[in-house]
């Protein structure tokens, strides 16, 4: 590849790209103090690397490019109109001789936004491999799922996707794409400070110091430098998407290279796992649905399951039933799911389901053993409640359901449906039903008020 | 046709290397082969449709855009049908400000792929809708439920396979802004119960004291079971429409009323509210209100008590026929019934429920009188009424 210097006689204006990020290598000439004005070059990028947080809006922009400098003091200019770069975070180092390019400084011009300016010390003149690193915002990745479970809702095919978007106002060609599962720490927002085109007053330090949060990403960095880039590839087959555990995160790097310029987003396929089994499970909590019965699929993202080889992002997920020999669907729901470490088990909710029912029915109320003060009024008394649910199951399918009761106070609970205690104030019942069941199931509660109160 | 439908537009083109992002159109418009719509989930509509794509061998970019419909970009999804195994989707792109997406799809040569592309539609809402006619007798009724589907989805849906999550599915066209009624389910001679409904806490106790004659809801009552020819799947809430066979030539009916339909799942009981009669009088009294075993505080003031109570109904049918009467009686916190006229049912702590079968022209000294006598327990004037 050959590079041409131009001479120019103008600052670099943004009509030349609308990348926005530009590059200039120029003579640092030291009596030219007040014009920039120098040689030019704009090298293209050799290899771009975008590191897209999930948790944060943030992407870190690594890219190559070859340079050619002079010996002795360079020049180098770098800027990035109309991106949503990060002043602050823009680092330059030599990839090739590097003992032999040393960065002095670096300068944010007065009365210029979105440039820089880098006074490099070359000891070798010729062409030097560099690397630009920067943070922007604007890019976003997001998973998401597609359920599609069998008709007795025994089994699903789960399928992962990711989505990047891009709205940096930089398009991004080729470039090899890595996704961060993980919750990092910022503590100025990246788009907050691209905004302000060069680095600003910072915000007043945090009470504790960040250098946890930083550590972590300083770490994902080095691990992700070491990894080796991805070859190109016969784009005929899906991109196979690299996962591996980085610390306290997961690093998906989706195979090959990409290009997805800005206002775009593109959904590649991450996995694809069938038969993985599932429990069609209901709930009742009249505390967190009020009547209605709320359906969930549930299964663990295990080896047993099928799955367990990574945790699972947080992302949406659209859920689809078969009904039919040929395989329609109908739609059971879509929601969200939270992170799913490997051998979590799972709910997906898909809000309520018609066709099961729980009814609960107080059918005695008592008041009894009640005792009085010195003064002689009502000191303490204790209630008995007789409550009487009757479930239906109007599927054709059988289901699990699980019924849980908040209790007030000091409690005792009489009843033949075995249940588990969850905490002091609840407990869950648990049935199983099948096709078009109805059953009923009674409890006696006994609670003590004010003096009768023992525990 | 007025309105410009612009369908869902597939376009299968060649991947030229270099043109990742221009958006380049070429014609190639497959028709859809089948279009599938499940309204079986009461808050969305899955529209499945397949058509016939001609795949080139290697990757081919196929683009698929709407306007003036409303899909759920996020929820479209494709599937190869006819080699699911050997021809791939590799990505899907979202172009900017565009109801579009382009698939890459990867084929080993060049062929025919059947694909079903599915996706949420917006704008197609259903109701479901009762009509019943009742025998003069009001011992029957012949009950239609139908499904009025409202296509405001932007699509016309042509020979789709409707399906409601139950019974069999229809083969129907409904264009964009068309309302179609289908029937979904037809019930001759269907069981029925009229009854009436008084509930003490809803109507006066005495009519004497009333300006107008007081009304009292007259329901029918349909079992959703099998004895009643029905019980093969949940009733949905919707509107429904009474009607009453009238002597007049030739099928003539008239209006009885109306009532919404709640959710009914199999062997529950539907009752619908549909008027009022006015041809039975029910006066309730409450003979008795004795505070006893009073508890005093030291400074004389009552702090428990039981009660002993006592209610008289006097119910007169003026109607040429009998009737069932449920008379429901509320009685709050702990009691204990001493004493019953006639047989009740507990419905709940604090519900009481008679059915009672009113003789024809029962009035006068031959109405029907119920007693009830029961004592409240250890009072205090907080009891529960509900839970």
């Amino acid at each position: 590849m050959t590079r041409t210097f131009l001479p120019s006689s103008h600052p670099i204006s943004t009509k030349f790209l609308r990348i926005g990020v530009l590059l200039s290598l120029c003579i640092f000439l030291a009596a030219a103090s007040h014009g920039r004005i120098s040689v030019v070059t704009l090298p293209g990028r050799d290899t771009v690397q975008l590191t897209i947080y999930n948790s944060a809006d943030l992407t870190m922009v690594k890219e190559t490019r070859l340079l050619t400098f002079r010996k002795g003091l360079n020049k180098l200019e770098f800027s990035w109109a109309n991106t949503l770069i990060d002043p602050t975070s823009v680092e330059f180092r030599a990839l090739t001789q590097a003992d032999k390019v040393e960065v002095l400084d670096v300068s944010f011009p007065p009365r210029v936004t979105n440039t820089l300016e880098w006074r490099i010390q070359s000891e070798v003149a010729g062409e030097v491999q560099v690397e630009i690193r920067y943070f922007t915002s604007g890019i976003s990745w997001a998973a998401d799922y597609v359920v599609e479970a069998d008709k007795q809702e025994k089994r699903m095919t789960l399928a992962g996707n990711v989505r990047v978007t891009n709205n940096s106002g930089e398009d991004y060609e080729n470039a090899q794409i890595r996704l961060v599962v993980g919750v990092i720490r910022l503590v100025e927002e990246i788009r907050q400070l691209a905004q302000q085109g060069r680095p600003g007053q910072s915000q007043p330090p945090p009470p504790v110091s960040a250098t946890e949060a930083e550590t972590k990403v300083l770490r994902m960095r080095k691990a992700g430098l070491a990894l080796a880039a991805a070859a190109d590839l016969a784009a005929e087959k899906p991109k196979e998407i690299v996962k591996e555990g980085v610390s306290e995160y997961f690093l998906y790097t989706v195979e090959g290279r990409d290009t997805i310029p800005t206002g775009w987003s593109k959904r590649l396929p991450s996995f694809k796992q069938a038969d993985v089994p599932i429990v069609s499970y209901y709930k009742f909590e009249k505390e967190q649905w009020d009547d209605q019965v709320v359906r969930f699929y549930r299964f663990k993202n295990d080896a047993e399951s099928k799955l367990g080889k990574e945790p699972l992002p947080d992302g949406v997920v659209m859920a689809l039933r078969t009904v039919t020999a040929d395989g329609l669907c109908a739609f059971v729901g879509r929601t969200a799911v939270k992170y799913i470490p490997i051998g979590e088990q799972v709910e997906m909710q898909f809000g309520n389901d018609r066709e099961v029912t729980v009814k609960p029915k107080l059918m005695d109320w008592r008041k009894e053993d009640i005792r009085f003060d010195p003064q002689g009024n009502v000191s303490g008394w204790t209630t008995k409640e007789t409550w009487e649910f009757e479930l239906q199951n109007s599927k054709e399918i059988p289901i699990v359901l699980d019924i849980r009761r908040h209790f007030r106070g000091q409690w005792d609970l009489k009843t033949d449906a075995p249940f588990e205690k969850l905490d002091a104030h609840k407990v869950k019942f648990v049935f199983s039903l099948q096709p078009r069941q109805k059953q009923t199931f009674r409890y006696e509660l006994t609670t003590q008020h004010g003096v009768n109160v023992t525990r | 046709m007025n309105t410009p439908i612009i369908l869902p537009a597939l376009l299968a083109l060649l991947l030229a290397a270099g043109t990742a992002h221009a958006r380049v159109k070429l014609v190639a418009l497959p028709e859809r082969a089948r279009v599938a719509v499940s309204l079986a989930h009461p808050d969305a509509t899955l529209v499945e449709e397949e058509r016939l794509l001609t795949l080139q061998k290697g990757v081919n970019q196929v683009d698929f855009s709407w306007r003036g419909v409303q899909i759920d970009p996020m929820s479209i999804q494709v599937r190869m049908l006819s080699h699911p195994d050997k021809v791939q989707v590799l990505n899907t792109s979202y172009p900017p400000n565009e109801n579009a997406l382009i698939w890459e799809i990867a084929s080993p040569s060049a062929q025919e792929e059947r694909v079903r592309i599915s996706y949420l539609l917006s704008g197609l809402s259903r109701d479901v809708v009762y009509k019943a006619v009742a025998e003069p007798d009001e011992k029957s009724l012949a009950l239609r439920n139908y499904l009025r589907l409202r296509n405001d989805s932007g699509e016309d849906l042509t020979d789709a396979e409707i399906s409601i999550g139950y019974g069999t599915d229809f083969k129907k066209t409904i264009a964009h802004e068309e309302i179609l009624e289908l029937l979904s389910e037809k019930v001759d001679a269907l069981p029925i119960k009229k009854v009436l409904t008084w509930d003490a806490a809803l109507l006066p106790w005495d009519p004497e004291y009333q300006k107008q004659t007081v009304g009292i809801p007259l329901s029918y009552v349909i079992q959703n079971d099998k004895t009643s020819k029905l019980g093969v799947h949940t009733l949905l809430p919707g509107k429904a429409r009474l009607f009453i066979k009238t002597g007049e030539k030739g099928d003539g009916v008239a209006f009885t009323g109306e009532d919404w339909v709640p959710l009914t799942p199999v062997d529950r009981e539907l009752k619908l509210y549909i008027g009022q009669s006015r041809d039975v009088k029910v006066t309730q009294r409450k003979i008795k209100d004795d505070k006893t075993n009073i508890r005093r505080n030291n400074n004389n003031q009552i702090v428990l008590y039981d009660t002993d109570e006592e209610l008289k109904i006097e119910i007169e049918n003026f109607k040429k026929d009998p009737i069932t009467l449920l008379l429901i009686e509320h009685i709050p916190g702990y009691w204990k019934l001493e004493k019953s006229s006639h047989e009740y049912k507990r419905k709940d702590a604090f519900t009481i429920e008679y059915e009672l079968s009113l003789p024809k022209e029962s009035s006068g000294n031959k109405k029907t009188v119920v007693t009830l006598k029961y004592s409240r327990i250890n009072v205090q004037g907080n009891e529960p009424q509900t839970y």
